[in-house]
């Protein structure tokens, strides 16, 4: 429907991520995600740390205890936390669990997730921790 | 109590401007009364679109202090006794004043083709499709959508890209692949995962803050991919793709 006069077409700015609330969030919540890439790239070089015999290793242990690695690890934990926290809002979003005909309800999920969750890392860091 | 309102009046020009508007204050007034009133009393040239004035038909959305609102149904006491900004819906080119053209919206949702599908119709005597109430219940909300586009005004991947097919047409599609009656997912699969289609969503979630039918088009989508993705799995692992 243009009609005999033209139409105003408003521009949309590319920083509209940094406008609103919800929309920063949301951009949190996308870069967060590469932490993750972070953690599994770290964990490949441990690996490879690993198949180099003794010396890499530790020199590598060394690495992991420095400083600057220990500020590296409580951003990167920081942001995974904050990460997990949107994906189980969000997850519970998307999956519907339906009980003898009746749906759970979305803080029901986040609590069993969140209970999941820590479960997991508490098996995690008995493991790490005590062996 | 002052309104600031967007003016675009193309025969004057091609830029937009604000005039803004001494409206008298009454605790039950809604945004549209006051442009109502407006119209009626201050300047019988502005422009903008209304029905019901019940919540029901979706003509009346616009941007209410920079939020994609119904007008019949937000207050004038909610911003009291501040001006109250009343734009056109962000995203869409704008005809006049408050008027958004809504012809790409209209091509998207006949696009989709929301409508029962059937492989084989039945003739008419033999009686209707029967639904159980729990067959009802799986896509009763996202039938609740009046087509107001206030998602389409929430959603920063259509204002980036008006091609974006968008949450409301989304999640009508996803309605119809919900429903025990319809049999055209394929058909409509082809609609809507095309560029700028179901894939693009990036699941920002305001199309759903600022429902307001409760219809949660962010949900609908997301259900929607992981239905095409299961399907698209299970294709490939099972012998003959699965197919009957």
């Amino acid at each position: 429907m243009s009609g005999p006069y033209p139409l105003y077409v408003p521009k949309y700015p590319r920083s509209w991520w940094l406008r609103k609330g919800p929309y920063r969030r949301f951009a949190a919540r996308e870069i967060t995600s590469m932490f993750s890439a972070a953690v599994s790239a770290t964990l490949l070089a441990f690996l490879f740390a690993l198949s180099r015999g003794p010396k890499a290793y530790e020199a590598f242990l060394r690495l992991l205890d420095s400083p600057w690695m220990i500020a590296a690890s409580a951003i990167t934990l920081t942001a995974l936390l904050y990460h997990t926290a949107t994906w189980f809002r969000l997850t519970t979003h998307i999956v519907v669990v339906r009980v003898r005909g009746q749906t759970l309800p979305r803080g029901l999920l986040i609590v069993a997730l969140s209970v999941a969750w820590l479960g997991a890392s508490a098996v995690v860091a008995y493991f790490h921790v005590w062996f | 109590m002052v309104l600031k309102v967007f003016r675009y009046r193309p025969e004057r020009g091609p830029e937009p401007y604000f005039d803004e508007y001494e409206v008298p204050y009454r605790g039950e007034m809604v945004i549209l009364d006051a442009l109502n009133y407006v119209k009626d009393e201050l300047d019988g040239s502005l422009s903008y679109r209304w029905s019901c004035r019940m919540g029901v038909c979706g003509s009346c959305g616009m941007m209410v202090n920079y939020k994609p609102r119904l007008t019949c149904s937000t207050f004038l006491r909610e911003f009291y006794p501040e001006p109250v900004v009343v734009e056109p819906l962000e995203g869409f080119p704008v005809v006049r004043d408050l008027v958004v053209d809504m012809t790409g919206f209209m091509e998207k949702l006949q696009a989709v083709k929301p409508w029962i599908i059937r492989r084989h119709e039945s003739p008419v005597e033999s009686g209707e499709y029967l639904q159980t109430p729990e067959e009802v219940e799986r896509y009763k909300q996202f039938s609740m959508c009046i087509n107001c586009m206030l998602c389409y005004a929430a959603c920063p991947v259509f204002g980036r890209d008006p091609d974006f097919l968008g949450p409301a047409v989304l999640a009508l599609a996803h309605r119809y692949n919900l429903d025990s009656r319809d049999e055209g997912w394929p058909e409509r699969h082809q609609a809507i995962a095309v560029d700028w289609g179901l894939w693009d969503c990036t699941f920002i979630g305001e199309c759903s803050v600022v429902c307001p039918k409760d219809v949660d088009p962010a949900a609908a989508i997301q259900r929607e991919k992981v239905a095409r993705t299961t399907d698209a799995m299970l294709s490939m692992m099972l012998p003959f793709g699965g197919q009957p």
